[in-house]
């Protein structure tokens, strides 16, 4: 059985295809200002390395703000669902899943039989999402994958007052021109973004075990320090890339509707 | 349903109040449904509902409320500022709140650099957040100054008489509109949550005179319309104000529908009769003081609760969405207790923070919603004992 799922994101789109359980092709890419042109592209990069057409696709799942966009998908479910399914597959025990996207971050909780049970997203700021720390980084003149490890390497990470995007670069912009080290700043920018997320995490009663999703799980300095905040040990996937998370739990869930047919 | 609805629930003029100007006839607007608005119907006005609809920017409430404040009241001054409430003949403010009461300082300093805003009646109504016996005699009183500033304005007489014929009328309005909450709660409901608020929101801006007999007509209609909406999740609509019908737009758009709600404008406006004794002044007095629907009234945590539970067990809902406008505290605080208590008792709910207005942040509500929505499966609620 061949499934796929397509996310298309504010900032980037993914596409997975899943073969009997196993992931077969993916793609993930900057999300253009037409979805449909996103959801194409990548679905068609995904397609490429699965070495498949698309009519070899049995059903798919589109999710993300740009889900109603998308031609090919024979049903849109809501990013939550998403998430949440793709963690599980991802990470069996999860009870908890933390997602920080390109322009959103979500906290959702599931029952003991996996489905969502409560959760709660953040409001419509760039505070505590994938897009604070690519501002940050540019800022600091690093990638967002340098940035990650600087937490590291900081001995005393500043502290940011504020956790908005706009106020918190005035922040580091006067912490860089006083000379603090980069990696002090970086680590302090990491912090708060753990900070303004566990906030979420906390409000939905995270249990164990909780894992983390979307681009943002890629920066150990943030998981690290929301270690700390909310008292869980955060599973890191390294089954897939976690920015995968929501086009794969789409394709999980294109699965599960075929088994149920079946 | 009779078009006319739809153009008063979807914008702040319509053609009967036109009608109404154009008779020499006078219209009172105001901000809260603790205002009696049957003394303004006894001295022979139209009460009016201010609503901040079709409001495209807040430039002008920007201005002169402060930045932590609820958006309603600041959308209302909007369209006050922008010369649509022209037709207004008064306004009556009052400190439904902190947000809300600051409309009348902010509409006032308004005027200096809008001038011509003010309507030539303006009247300060206080209303006790206690409803005891001492609050009862306060209360009575200010609406009793309420009557003569009108009395003395306008060169009228507000009579016993004229009174009773007024409780009278707004008597059948509410026992219309409950009809409508119970032919909204049937199992087979025949309209949309959307309808049934275009329906109400059109009562608080037509003279019940004209107002009840279309209600009547529609009630009849819907009483013989097939249902459009079986099988969707039945949703229980709560928290502050709602009067536009786009965020139920939203909501039945994820393919469900709005069977109940205890929002303001909505069902929470018609709880509640006035009894048809005397001395009247005091009867109506007792009513709005013991309209307990508001969180701004103290120490009914609980009747509010059980309203929710009531009306749950009653449309046989699925699960509550609870909003509140930004910086409402009353109502964001005590959402933050309904769904704590409801989830306890196995009620699926979600807690929504908005802005006013036609949909000023429709991507991310469509998307917590349409997840919410996922989660509910129908019939699934073990009906709690209300």
């Amino acid at each position: 059985m061949i499934t796929a799922g397509c996310d298309v994101g504010s900032l980037t789109s993914k596409a997975v295809i899943i073969r009997d359980g196993r992931i077969i092709g993916s793609a993930i890419l900057r999300s253009s200002s037409r979805p449909e042109a996103s959801a194409q592209t990548v679905m068609g990069q995904a397609l490429e390395q699965a070495k498949i057409s698309q009519d070899a696709i049995e059903y798919c799942v589109g999710t993300g703000y740009g889900r109603d966009k998308i031609a090919f998908v024979n049903e849109s479910r809501s990013e939550i669902a998403c998430h949440a399914r793709g963690a599980v597959w991802l990470a069996p025990a999860t009870k908890t899943i933390i997602d920080i996207g390109g322009q959103d971050c979500k906290a959702i909780r599931l029952d003991k039989d996996g489905r969502v049970e409560k959760f709660l997203t953040n409001d419509k700021c760039a505070a505590g999402t994938g897009r604070f720390l690519e501002v940050m980084a540019k800022l600091l003149g690093v990638t967002v994958d340098d940035l990650g490890k600087m937490s590291k390497k900081s001995r005393e990470p500043v502290t940011l007052a504020s956790t908005c995007t706009v106020w918190a670069q005035a922040d580091v912009i006067q912490y860089v021109n006083s000379g603090i080290p980069l990696e002090d700043v970086g680590a302090g920018v990491n912090n708060a973004m753990a900070g303004r997320v566990a906030t979420l995490a906390n409000a939905v009663h995270a249990q164990r075990e909780v894992a983390m999703t979307g681009g943002v799980a890629k920066n150990p300095g943030v998981v690290k320090a929301l270690e700390k905040l909310i008292g869980h040990k955060v599973t890191i996937i390294r089954k897939a890339d976690p920015q995968l998370a929501g086009a794969i739990g789409a394709a999980v869930l294109a699965s599960d509707t075929m088994a149920g047919r079946a | 349903m009779n078009p006319i609805f739809k153009e008063a629930a979807a914008h702040v003029d319509n053609q009967v109040i036109r009608d109404w100007k154009a008779r020499g006839k006078k219209v009172i607007g105001h901000t809260c449904s603790h205002v009696p608005e049957e003394i303004i119907t006894a001295a022979g006005m139209m009460p009016y509902r201010l609503r901040g609809i079709e409001s495209e920017t807040t430039s002008i409430g920007d201005t002169y409320f402060g930045p932590f404040i609820c958006s309603c009241p600041k959308a209302i001054l909007q369209k006050a500022g922008e010369g649509a409430y022209k037709f207004l003949d008064g306004a009556v403010m009052v400190q439904s709140c902190d947000s809300m009461r600051r409309l009348d300082e902010c509409w006032r300093a308004a005027n200096e650099d809008y001038p011509g805003i003010l309507p030539g009646f303006w009247h300060y109504l206080g209303v006790p957040h206690k409803a005891v016996d001492y609050s009862l005699k306060w209360f009575s009183q200010e609406i009793e100054l309420f009557k003569t500033h009108i009395e003395e304005h306008f060169g009228v007489e507000i009579t016993e008489e004229k009174l009773l014929e007024a409780v009278a009328l707004y008597n059948e309005t509410r026992d219309l509109l409950k009809e409508l909450d119970e032919i909204r709660a049937m199992e087979e409901t025949p309209l949309s949550g959307q309808e049934a608020m275009d329906i109400v929101l059109a009562g608080t801006a037509l003279p019940k005179q004209v107002y009840n007999p279309l209600l009547k007509e529609t009630l009849a209609e819907l009483k013989t319309r097939k249902t459009h909406h079986g099988g969707k999740k039945r949703i229980l609509l709560g928290g502050s104000v709602v009067d536009d019908p786009s965020l139920i737009s939203v909501i039945e758009g994820e393919g469900a529908v709005v069977v109940a709600d205890t929002v303001c404008f909505g069902s929470r406006s018609f709880e509640g009769l006035v009894p048809e004794d005397s001395p009247i002044m005091l009867t109506i007095a007792g009513r709005y003081l013991h309209h307990q629907f508001c969180p701004r009234m103290f120490g009914y945590y609980k009747d509010r609760m059980g309203l929710i539970l009531q009306k749950i067990k009653q449309a046989n809902v699925d699960g509550v969405i609870l909003q509140n406008i930004r910086f409402c505290d009353l109502h964001g605080s005590e959402n933050g207790l309904f769904e704590r208590e409801l989830e306890s008792m196995g009620i699926p709910v979600i807690r929504l923070e908005r802005e006013y207005g036609a949909m000023a942040d429709e991507g991310r509500l469509r998307m917590r919603i349409g997840a919410f929505l996922e989660s509910v499966s129908v019939g699934n609620i073990e009906k709690p004992a209300a």
